[in-house]
């Protein structure tokens, strides 16, 4: 009869598709991470390991895994701390909460391209904002005074602001050194209000007796609670936001292409954008696959430890 | 405690988070502003928010051979007519709702019924096909884009509508989703439906589609920022052909175009393609941030 056949056309679509669309393309990446096949030519060689003794080899894939690495951390500590600390403070706030709440979700909502390219007219070594501000700080005595710890004693010329003062600001994604720190800013910009949504959820199943009982305890500070129950109880959301922060920030590649093309000197070469580079745009689709396969495992990595850590470390309750 | 040391708390905090949401609004701020101001006002930074729109010449209009009186406008009329005449705009934001409503309407059809499926009929391999499905949802998506390129590029696909909808087609966290959500239907519920003589077909977009609209608006939420604001799949399978760019897309090419002294209407487009979904976000706080954690499962 037909209803007991109905499953079958229910779930063949999705099982066609996923081996088409999710599974095969990940042996296809495989297969080709051995090969010099690129599109337009039929003939190609199997290369052997040649593509990863690539990867090995050149300076600039050690500058890809340098620069991928260095972004992934700054972004999920700074990122992940910004988005506990709004949460914290917001929670206990008598009345705004939901406005700033709203406020930090902005970036998440908005298309990162577009607001990326708004950051870089802000980050305009000449007409932006950033170094405008920045300039005239340096007039204002109090503040200059305040950031280059003048007022404690130290000589204005030792710090950064106090020698930007009297030199230049930074030209931020035009200068190797800052290149990638900013990228990472609009990051950290982008992704906080995520996390700070997850630890407000995560705040909501805090048990309250569990403050009472801390307080009995004699942990009266809000920074002995802090360290008694709230961290200790978001253990499950901790593991979460930081692994999804992690692959997340991982696949980095927006700001980068649109922004400095993985310059300046490959400062900011990450991984996908060089994904993007040698398989789309130079067709070199051995070494394309190759980065893909390496990243895949990365990915897995990441998401294996998640699934380690919250099976073994952080059940509480 | 006393109330004293509360309110310098309650104070503090607020102090410190007006900081955190200036320098968040900033570049929204920036954004409005600049695509209201003239090239002169951006470029000192002056003017306030919407600059002082004193009248202007519009230098492409006169060089185009129309007398300068048709040629003189406010800047905040030049931006945005210049953002729609400059970069075909309105055609970017077509393809953008074309895509991301195509997207959504497809993942549904192929998701539910699976989920249903998966959730309420018992059948030879069904934990196999679960098991797929969590399978699957390790895979990401930028680590399978370049071997679907190659695959579509074989196809001849690339450059098409269809490139930049096909691989979005399955969304194995969608039937996740779905799966957990049928599982708190009362199977009284199906049962009913079956002894009315209703067909599996009919049980699952007539009893089930309905049950399930507050989890679809979650998804559909998700699944509509997020490819609504992608730009990493469109900047792969579309190369060059300006008819089949989504707004993210075109903006990038916007702004490889520019001259350097287009920052008005830039910034005027950015606008445009950035609102829509602020504005839902804002009107609908509390769906969008649900539907937008969801991917916290992913």
């Amino acid at each position: 009869m037909f209803r007991s056949r109905a499953y079958f056309w229910f779930v063949a679509p999705a099982i066609i598709l996923m081996i088409v669309i999710l599974i095969a393309p990940v042996f296809v990446a495989a297969v080709l991470s051995f090969s010099d096949y690129n599109l337009g030519n039929p003939d190609f060689n199997w290369v052997g390991f040649k593509n990863y003794a690539a990867l090995m080899k050149y300076s600039s894939y050690k500058k890809m895994f340098t620069a991928s690495l260095f972004y992934v951390f700054l972004v999920v500590p700074i990122s992940v701390g910004l988005g506990l600390g709004a949460a914290l403070l917001i929670s206990t706030l008598r009345f705004g909460g939901e406005l700033y709440k709203a406020v930090f979700f902005l970036p998440v909502m908005a298309t990162l391209l577009a607001m990326a390219i708004v950051w870089e007219f802000a980050l305009h070594p000449v007409v932006g904002v950033v170094n405008d501000v920045l300039r005239s700080g340096c007039d204002i005595g109090w503040l200059h005074s305040l950031l280059t710890s003048s007022w404690l004693g130290f000589d204005p010329a030792q710090s950064w602001y106090g020698n930007a003062c009297a030199d230049d600001f930074p030209l931020w994604l035009g200068d190797k050194r800052y290149a990638l720190g900013t990228i990472a800013f609009i990051g950290i910009w982008q992704a906080f209000g995520f996390n700070m949504v997850l630890y407000l959820a995560g705040l909501t199943s805090v048990p309250r007796e569990l403050y009472n009982a801390a307080h009995m305890d004699g942990a009266d500070s809000a920074w002995e609670r802090f360290k008694l129950v709230t961290w200790p109880m978001l253990g499950p959301t901790h593991v979460f936001v930081v692994t999804i922060t992690s692959i997340r920030s991982f696949q980095v590649f927006d700001t980068v292409e649109a922004l400095t093309r993985g310059g300046p000197s490959k400062s900011t070469y990450v991984m996908v954008y060089a994904m993007f580079e040698k398989g789309v745009k130079q067709n070199l689709l051995g070494v394309g696959s190759a980065l893909t396969v390496v990243f895949l495992a990365f990915v897995l990595i990441l998401t294996i430890t998640q699934v380690w850590f919250v099976n073994r470390r952080v059940h509480y309750a | 405690m006393t109330a004293h040391t509360n309110s310098f708390g309650e104070f503090l905090k607020h102090v410190v988070l007006l900081f955190g949401a200036v320098i968040v609004l900033l570049p929204f701020y920036l954004m409005i502003s600049y695509s209201l101001k003239s090239p002169a006002e951006i470029e000192s930074n002056t003017g306030g928010l919407i600059g002082s729109q004193q009248i202007m010449t519009d230098r492409r209009c006169i060089k185009e051979g129309n007398p300068p009186e048709q040629c003189e406008m406010r800047p905040i009329v030049y931006n945005y007519t210049a953002a729609f005449k400059e970069a075909p705009l309105l055609r970017y934001m077509m393809n953008g709702v074309l895509v991301t409503v195509s997207i959504f309407l497809i993942q549904v059809v192929v998701a539910l019924p699976c989920a249903y499926a998966l959730a309420k009929l018992r059948f030879w391999g069904r934990d196999v096909v679960f098991g797929l499905v969590i399978f699957c949802l390790l895979i990401p998506v930028h680590a399978i884009a370049l071997p679907l390129y190659i695959m579509l590029a074989k196809a001849g696909l690339t450059n098409t509508y269809a490139a930049l909808v096909i691989p979005w087609t399955i969304s194995v966290f969608g039937i996740f989703l779905m799966r957990q959500f049928f599982k708190t239907v009362p199977d009284d519920l199906i049962d009913a439906a079956r002894m009315d003589g209703m067909s599996e077909f009919s049980i699952v977009w007539r009893v089930m589609l309905p049950t399930a609209i507050p989890a679809l608006l979650a998804f559909g939420i998700f699944s509509i920022v997020a490819h609504w604001n992608d730009y990493y799949w469109p900047r792969v399978v579309i190369t060059g052909d300006r008819d089949l760019m989504t707004p993210p897309l075109g903006l990038r090419m916007f702004k490889s175009d520019l001259d350097g002294n287009e920052y008005g209407p830039m910034m005027a487009a950015t606008t445009v393609i950035v609102t829509p979904l602020v504005v839902a976000f804002l009107l609908a706080q509390r769906r969008f941030i649900e539907g937008i954690t969801l991917t916290g499962m992913k």
